[in-house]
C-alpha cells in the first residue's frame, strides 16, 4: 500500500462517527473536501471544487472572468449520485433537493437559472454547451448500476457550512440521503 | 520583492491549474466512483432516433447505414472524467466483436476537432472507430440525454435495446455476455 492511499484511509477512519453511514476525507495535495453517504442502496456524495479549479475550468471554455468569478464563488462541489442496491430504477429532480443553511432551506441553484445568466450575458454557444453538460442533471433516472457525476451548486457565500438532503422516488416511494456539515471551499 | 515572488507563485499555480483543468473536470484520483459493469434492458425497445454527423475529417456517418450491425452509440466529451476512463474499453468491445457485426460511434458534445483529436491520440487503445462532432448539441437533445457520459445500444433492427448511464467498462464479461445474443454473426 503506497503513503498516499495509506494517509488517504487513515483520514476517511479517523472522521467516520461509528454506526454513522457519512464519511469525510479530503486530497492531500489540494485540499479538496469531499462528504460521502450511503442511503437504501444509493451512494451520494459532494467533493469540493475549489474555487481556482472552477475558475481555471470555465475560463478554458471561453467564459468571461465576471462570468467565471461569479460561479466560482457560487459554493461548487462535484457531485455524484449512483444507484447501486436501490429496490428500482430511482428518480430525481433537483428541485426536489434542500440545502439548509442558518435556519433556512432552499433547493441547489438551478441550471436553468445560470443559463438564464449566461445567455443575459451573451456567452458563446459552444461555452454554454460545455456548461450545460458540465452540470449535475437537474433530472434524471438510473437503474441499478446507473449514476453521473457532475458540477453542482448550492449558491451560498464560500465559508458557509449546511446540510443537503437529496430525495428520489423508487416506484413511487419516496426516499432521502442526508449530507451534514459541508462546507463551501473559500 | 516578496510581492513579486507572490505574485509569481500565483501566476505558477495558476498555470499549473490551467494546464490540468484543459483536459478535464477537477477529480481526484482516490475519488473517482468505479465503472459499472452491467447495461439497462430498455423494456420496450423503439426505433434509434436520427444520428448522421460528421467525424473529426468532415466524413458524414449516419446510423441508418449501420443497419444489421449492432450498434453501441456513446455521448461524451473530453472533459468528462467518467467518459475519458471508459473511453479505452469502448476501443476494446470494438476489437473483441467487431468480426461479430459490432459497430461503435462515439459522439462527443460540443466540442472541435482540434479538442477531441488532442485528448483521443493519448489514449492507449487509441480509438479506431468514428469520433462525431455534435457542435450545436441537437443529436444529444433529440436521444433524450440527460447527463454524459450516456450509452445506446441499438440492435440489427435499428431498435434501441439497452442504455447505459454514467461510466462502464464495456470490455467487462457481464457487457459482452449480454451484447453477444444480439450479435449478427456469431463466434
Amino acid at each position: 500500500m503506497n503513503a498516499r492511499l495509506f494517509a488517504y484511509l487513515l483520514a476517511v477512519l479517523a472522521v467516520l462517527p461509528a454506526g454513522a453511514a457519512q464519511a469525510q476525507h479530503s486530497d492531500p495535495e489540494t485540499g479538496a473536501v469531499t462528504w460521502e453517504t450511503r442511503a437504501h442502496g444509493v451512494a451520494l456524495s459532494l467533493t469540493q471544487i475549489l474555487p481556482d479549479q472552477a475558475r481555471a475550468f470555465y475560463l478554458n471554455r471561453g467564459f468571461p472572468p465576471p462570468a467565471v468569478e461569479r460561479y466560482a464563488t457560487a459554493c461548487v462541489y462535484m457531485t455524484v449520485l449512483r444507484n447501486d442496491a436501490a429496490p428500482g430504477e430511482l428518480s430525481f429532480r433537483l428541485a426536489d433537493w434542500s440545502v439548509h443553511s442558518e435556519g433556512q432551506s432552499r433547493p441547489p441553484k438551478s441550471v436553468e437559472d445560470w443559463m438564464a445568466q449566461w445567455r443575459s450575458l451573451g456567452l458563446t454557444e459552444a461555452a454554454q454547451i460545455a456548461f450545460r453538460w458540465a452540470q449535475f442533471p437537474p433530472a434524471q433516472e438510473y437503474a441499478v448500476g446507473e449514476w453521473n457525476q457532475g458540477m453542482l451548486t448550492t449558491g451560498l457565500p464560500p465559508g458557509s457550512k449546511f446540510d443537503l438532503v437529496a430525495r428520489w422516488t423508487v416506484a413511487g416511494k419516496t426516499f432521502e440521503g442526508k449530507l451534514e456539515n459541508v462546507l463551501c471551499a473559500r | 520583492m516578496s510581492c513579486a515572488r507572490a505574485e509569481n507563485g500565483m501566476k505558477r499555480s495558476l498555470f499549473f491549474l490551467l494546464l490540468v483543468f484543459v483536459a478535464g473536470l477537477p477529480v481526484i484520483a482516490a475519488d473517482l466512483p468505479p465503472l459499472t459493469h452491467g447495461l439497462t434492458v430498455v423494456a420496450d425497445p423503439k426505433p434509434a432516433p436520427a444520428l448522421r454527423l460528421a467525424d473529426l475529417d468532415g466524413k458524414l456517418h449516419d446510423l441508418a447505414d449501420l443497419k444489421g450491425k449492432l450498434v453501441v452509440v456513446n455521448f461524451w466529451a473530453t472533459w468528462c472524467p467518467p467518459c475519458r476512463r471508459e473511453m479505452p474499453s469502448l476501443e476494446r468491445l470494438r476489437a473483441r466483436l467487431e468480426k461479430q457485426g459490432l459497430a461503435v460511434l462515439a459522439v462527443d458534445v460540443g466540442e472541435d476537432a482540434d479538442t477531441v483529436f488532442s485528448f483521443t491520440g493519448q489514449l492507449e487503445p487509441a480509438p479506431v472507430f468514428p469520433l462525431l462532432l455534435d457542435r450545436d448539441s441537437a443529436a444529444v437533445q433529440r436521444w433524450k440525454v440527460k447527463g454524459l457520459p450516456t450509452t445506446f445500444v441499438v440492435d440489427t433492427q435499428g431498435r434501441v435495446i439497452f442504455r447505459a448511464v454514467g461510466g462502464r467498462e464495456f470490455d467487462h464479461d457481464t457487457v459482452v455476455d449480454q451484447l453477444a445474443p444480439h450479435l449478427p454473426r456469431q463466434p
